[in-house]
C-alpha cells in the first residue's frame, strides 16, 4: 500500500474492514438485474466519495475486459484500493454472501410458487427499473465527459458497436481503446 | 462420503476453468454451463435448469448464480460453496493481481491518460450492457418503455431510491397482469 500513498492523484483514505463490508454486503443485495455498476457508482462514489468518478471508470473498464462477473470484478478492485488484500477479500464476501443466501431461499421457495404467473410479472417489472438505473449510470457518466466531443464520439461508437450491433466487446475495445487513450495524449498537451 | 468429495471435485473441474473463460458476460458461459450440467453430468433435467436459470435470473446479486444453485442441487449447501468459490474466486484473483499493478503507477503521466483514455468506453459499455439485458428480457414492450421511463426518472430525482424504484416496477407489473392488460 505504501506504493500508492504520496502520489496518488486523489489520496484515498482507508476504510475499516466492517465499513468496507456493511458498504459491500447492501451493495450485493440491491443489484437486481446485474446493475452492480450502477449502484456501487451510486453508494460508494456518490454517497460516500470513497473514490472519485475516474477511478470508477477505469475500474470498471478493467473489470468488463477480465474474465469473470465485471461486478465482482470491479467490487474486487474497490475493495483492493480502499485497504488492500484485506479489503478485496472483505468487499468480495460481502457482495456474495447476500445473493448467495437469497438464492438458495428462493429455490427452496419456487418449487411452490412458479405456477402464479403474477410472479413472472412482477420479476420483469423489477428488472425493468434495475435496467433504467444502468442507463442512468451510463448516461451520467457520458454528461461527465461532455467537455470535448472526442470522448462522446467514443463512447457512442462503443454503444453501436456492442450495444446496437452486438460485435464482440473484446475486438472492439482493443480497436477503440489506442485511438480513445490517443485522443486524451492529445488534449492534454 | 468418498462420492460427496468426488461430487464437489466434478463441481470445481467444470467451474473454475470457466471462471477464466467468462470474458465478456454470460451467453458463451451459459451454453457451456448447460452442456456439462445436463448433457455430461446429469446434474439437472432440461425443465430443472430451465427452472435454476430463472431463479438465478430474479435473485439479486452481481452475476449469474446459476453455478451456486446447480452445486446446490447436485450436493446440498457444501456443494452450494464449492461452485460458488470455483467461479468467482480464479477470475477474482487475477483482477486483484492486476488492481495492484495498476494501483503502483497511480500519478503517472500515462496511468492519467490510459484512465481519461478507458472512461468514454467504459459509459459506453455500461449503456451497451442495458441494451442487452432488454433484448434477453422476455417482457417485450413494456419492459422497454419501463426501463426507459425509469431511466428518466432516476436522472431528473437523483435522490429517488432505487429500492422504491425496483418496488414500484415489480408493482406496476404484477397490478397489470393481475388486471389482465397482458
Amino acid at each position: 500500500m505504501a506504493e500508492l500513498e504520496g502520489t496518488a492523484v486523489t489520496p484515498i483514505a482507508r476504510k475499516g474492514l466492517t465499513a468496507i463490508f456493511a458498504a459491500f454486503f447492501r451493495l450485493g443485495l440491491m443489484s437486481f438485474g446485474g446493475g452492480t455498476a450502477g449502484w456501487l457508482y451510486r453508494e460508494i462514489v456518490e454517497r460516500r466519495h470513497w473514490i472519485d468518478d475516474s477511478a470508477f471508470l477505469s475500474g470498471a473498464a478493467l473489470a468488463r475486459l477480465f474474465p469473470g462477473s465485471s461486478g465482482v470484478n470491479l467490487t474486487i478492485q474497490v475493495g483492493q484500493a480502499l485497504r488492500g488484500a484485506h479489503g478485496a477479500v472483505a468487499a468480495g464476501l460481502a457482495l456474495l454472501s447476500g445473493p448467495f443466501a437469497v438464492v438458495i431461499l428462493l429455490a427452496t421457495a419456487y418449487a411452490r410458487a412458479r405456477q402464479i404467473s403474477a410472479l413472472h410479472a412482477i420479476l420483469d417489472g423489477v428488472a425493468a427499473a434495475a435496467i433504467g438505473l444502468t442507463f442512468a449510470t451510463g448516461l451520467k457518466l457520458v454528461q461527465f465527459r461532455l467537455t470535448s466531443v472526442g470522448p462522446l464520439a467514443v463512447t457512442l461508437v462503443t454503444v453501436l458497436c456492442v450495444g446496437v450491433l452486438r460485435w464482440p466487446m473484446i475486438p472492439v475495445v482493443l480497436c477503440v481503446a489506442p485511438i480513445s487513450i490517443g485522443l486524451a495524449l492529445v488534449s492534454k498537451k | 462420503m468418498l462420492d460427496d468429495i468426488r461430487t464437489l471435485l466434478a463441481l470445481t473441474l467444470v467451474f473454475a476453468p470457466l471462471s477464466l473463460l467468462s470474458i465478456g458476460g454470460g451467453a458463451a458461459l451459459l451454453a457451456e454451463i448447460e452442456h456439462q450440467s445436463v448433457s455430461v453430468h446429469a446434474w439437472t433435467t432440461q425443465r430443472e435448469f430451465a427452472d435454476l436459470f430463472a431463479i438465478s435470473r430474479a435473485a439479486p446479486g452481481p452475476g449469474t448464480m446459476l453455478s451456486t444453485l446447480i452445486g446446490w442441487k447436485v450436493a446440498g449447501l457444501p456443494g452450494a460453496l464449492t461452485a460458488t468459490v470455483a467461479l468467482y474466486l480464479p477470475s477474482s484473483l487475477l483482477v486483484y493481481g492486476a488492481a495492484r499493478l495498476w494501483g503502483r503507477w497511480r500519478g503517472s503521466v500515462w496511468h492519467t491518460v490510459v484512465e481519461r483514455g478507458l472512461a468514454p468506453i467504459a459509459a459506453g459499455l455500461i449503456l451497451a450492457g442495458g441494451i442487452a439485458v432488454l433484448r434477453v428480457s422476455p417482457g417485450g414492450p413494456a419492459v422497454w418503455a419501463a426501463a426507459i421511463a425509469s431511466t428518466a426518472l432516476i436522472l431528473c430525482w437523483p435522490r429517488l431510491h432505487p429500492l422504491a424504484l425496483f418496488a414500484a416496477g415489480g408493482g406496476l407489473f404484477g397490478l397489470a397482469d393481475a388486471v389482465g392488460l397482458w
